[in-house]
């Protein structure tokens, strides 16, 4: 059975996947999404326990409206962070961008595991807590969730979000048509930042510590993995994918020892079965067009 | 002027929306079915207590997870043998990961089951995610391999059988300067991306200061490194007397065999992470020498040591038991007794599961225990109190494919200090 704590897992998973997506959306494979919720969870970490202005208690709790700053700040911080980065690596395409974004979370990683401030290898512990259960961190993560869902659906008929598909569909083309495709590339990688700096500030409340491990290559796997199984087609694709996978190896506890080989056969299998993930849009057409034809 | 979408995008759309809409009333029911997941308000049930053991089986701590399944089941079938308990204890084991978030998951899901006690998770770094979780819905957790700074401190229903490393490491530079007083030159290599060597080679580095010996040179290592030519060479330039190592168990095995083939004769002080038989084969012959501190020693005489040696080698043939081994017996020793104590004493009759948890946590940190690393307490803050200690000598097998860990001193201290 589902708790409330593997649930917000599995919401935090399918923010990642979507953090993931938005540069997919624009052509870009960036690998880059560990790195951005690394910032967001350090930031978190560092604010929550050191800055005494956001409210932390003796007892290890913190006001509701400190965790929504967090989440803002931390969302910022790694935007203008990919505003940063993003100008220099975009340059680049294909598997060299995802090998430049591979060197950006490695950097990262070890910039956080050398800083004198960030606790070292032992990370930072006993992270203030704005809510007494797991459950509580049910309604941030969803709203996070449809935010960014909502954000993305919208995406689609936007200006933004059509030349991104120009430029996922066909580069050069969108560039004679004359969309400007520096800039809505680095849009989609600063909106993905965004989101996956303000999803590690929650994941930093919601683990209770943080440490630079949790922003590393192994991250940058499993949520491209979340794509390649959901489909990166449509938003909900990530999502779907992002969900499942983290749900996966604790639904699978029951089988004993084997539940990471079975875990492994589902992620071998679920791309040579749904070479474009479980959700396509001739799927997404089909549930659209459901019950139509009753009514005609 | 906004261009009209075709028709399919809208279908498309409206698809998307659709779905939308189930996975968002999907979540919400399992966020419904999943809530207010711990048992505590029920009346605690006659029959055997359960204790939820989280530990690693997967992920690269799964080499002290496997040792920590061993000690577990060796403490089970010691509790069937010493005679009909006054109340009967099972184990549920669950696989705890080496990560942060399983260790979550498989404590939550534990606490779900109505166990009364945990032991776990692997890592210190784990028990930093997962404890608080424990400690806020009142389940009491023995740690069976936490040395990390801090531990107990998360709270009051957190303790732990693994002495801290601040307290065990320095005894074995006592031994390597007894051998030779004259020891001025000592360098030191630690994993620098590792918590429990960063941790580790701190208390090191203080106790050399408190010896009036500074290191001639730190060298940092990286968790996976198994070539350690550049970091060698670079150390015995500065023609160390004393080499200290604070690694993990592969990377410690390669790196004294490197250490000896690059011509190095001294003596070699090495922390915890070498503390496990497993090095023996990456290491072999060079092996042979290298100082330990332990909070186990195989050779101590006691009963209930020569009972679990017994009981081990019954099971997994003949050879020593390591030390997580025995720590992890220890865990299981410390929760089975308190609870046969409060048992006898009827705190566990007509009380809800989540009071017998409080009144076990009281049980059993007011307890004396003799295990086998040796009479053990606690401090009121969950902190093991264990007074003896142990230095031994790797001393290795003619053909160096086998060793042991030869005890060489015994140390008692009067309480864990730092």
């Amino acid at each position: 059975m589902i708790d409330n704590g593997l649930l917000v897992q599995m919401l935090i998973g399918a923010l990642l996947g979507l953090s993931v997506y938005l540069p997919l959306a624009a052509g870009q494979l960036s690998l880059a999404t560990p790195a951005f919720y690394a910032v967001g969870g350090t930031l978190a970490a560092l604010l929550s326990t050191r800055w005494s202005a956001l409210g932390a208690t003796a007892a290890g709790t913190l006001p509701l409206g400190s965790l929504v700053l967090e989440l803002l700040l931390g969302g910022l911080l790694a935007g203008l962070l990919a505003l940063l980065v993003g100008r220099l690596v975009l340059r680049l395409q294909g598997i060299y961008l995802a090998i430049a974004t591979i060197a950006l979370v490695e950097i990262l990683r070890v910039a956080i595991l050398n800083l004198p401030f960030t606790g070292g290898a032992v990370g930072i512990f006993g992270i203030p807590q704005p809510f007494a259960t797991a459950a509580g961190y049910v309604l941030p993560a969803l709203a996070l969730l449809a935010l960014a869902g909502w954000w993305c659906q919208r995406l689609e008929g936007m200006p933004l979000g059509r030349a991104m598909a120009a430029i996922r569909d066909d580069e050069l083309a969108a560039r004679c048509m004359g969309i400007d495709t520096t800039n809505v590339k680095l849009s989609a990688f600063v909106l993905s930042a965004v989101l996956a700096g303000s999803t590690g500030a929650l994941a930093a409340h919601f683990l209770n510590t943080w440490n630079a491990r949790q922003g590393s290559f192994d991250v940058s796997i499993t949520t491209l993995a979340f794509v390649v199984l959901g489909g990166s087609r449509s938003w909900l694709g990530p999502v779907v994918g992002g969900l499942l996978l983290t749900a996966l190896p604790e639904l699978l506890r029951p089988v004993g020892d084997v539940r990471l080989v079975l875990f492994g056969l589902v992620i071998l299998l679920g791309p040579v079965l749904a070479p474009q993930g479980l959700i396509t849009p001739a799927l997404l057409a089909r549930l659209g067009r459901w019950g139509e034809e009753k009514e005609r | 002027m906004t261009p009209t979408p075709p028709p399919s995008t809208v279908v498309r759309q409206r698809g998307a929306l659709r779905l939308a809409a189930l996975l968002a009333a999907g979540i919400g029911a399992l966020a419904w079915l999943g809530r207010s997941s711990d048992p505590a308000a029920q009346p605690l049930t006659a029959g055997p207590l359960t204790l939820g053991a989280a530990i690693a089986f997967t992920g690269n701590a799964n080499l002290y997870g496997q040792d920590q399944r061993m000690g577990l089941a060796v403490a089970e079938r010691w509790a069937q043998q010493a005679g009909p308990p006054a109340r009967p204890v099972r184990v549920l084991l669950e696989d705890g990961a080496s990560d942060e978030a399983s260790a979550i998951a498989a404590f939550n899901l534990l606490i779900r089951q109505g166990v009364i006690a945990l032991i776990g998770p692997t890592l210190s770094q784990q028990a930093f995610a997962a404890d608080p979780i424990a400690q806020r819905l009142g389940v009491p957790v023995v740690a069976p391999s936490n040395t990390a700074k801090g531990i107990p401190e998360i709270g009051h229903f957190i303790s732990r059988v693994s002495a801290q490393s601040s307290v065990i490491a320095p005894l074995s530079l006592d031994e390597a300067l007894r051998r030779d007083p004259g020891i001025r030159r000592v360098a030191v290599f630690y994993a620098q991306d590792d918590a429990y060597s960063t941790a580790e080679v701190a208390i090191f580095e203080k106790a050399l200061a408190a010896r009036r010996l500074t290191p001639v040179t730190v060298q940092r290592t990286q968790l996976a490194d198994n070539d350690f030519q550049t970091p060698i060479t670079a150390a015995l330039q500065l023609r160390p007397q004393l080499l200290v190592l604070s690694v993990q168990a592969v990377a410690g095995g390669n790196l004294i065999r490197q250490l000896r083939e690059l011509g190095y004769r001294g003596q070699i002080v090495v922390g915890n992470g070498l503390n496990t038989p497993n090095i023996y084969p990456i290491c072999q012959r060079w092996c042979d020498g290298i100082l330990i501190a332990q909070a186990y020693s195989p050779e101590l005489n006691t009963p209930i040591n020569r009972r679990f040696q017994q009981l081990f080698r019954q099971a997994h043939g003949d050879r020593p038991p390591p030390q997580i081994t025995a720590q992890a017996f220890t865990s299981y020793q410390v929760l089975f007794e308190a609870i046969q104590r409060l048992q006898r004493k009827g705190g566990l009759t007509g009380v809800t599961l989540g009071q017998a948890r409080t009144r076990l946590m009281a049980e059993l940190l007011r307890g004396r225990y003799d295990t086998p690393l040796g009479p053990i307490g606690f401090t009121p803050k969950g902190e093991v109190l264990q007074d003896r200690f142990y230095v031994a000598e790797v001393r290795m097998a003619p053909g160096g494919r086998d060793g042991r860990f030869a005890l060489v001193r015994e140390r008692t201290l009067q309480e864990a200090k730092p």
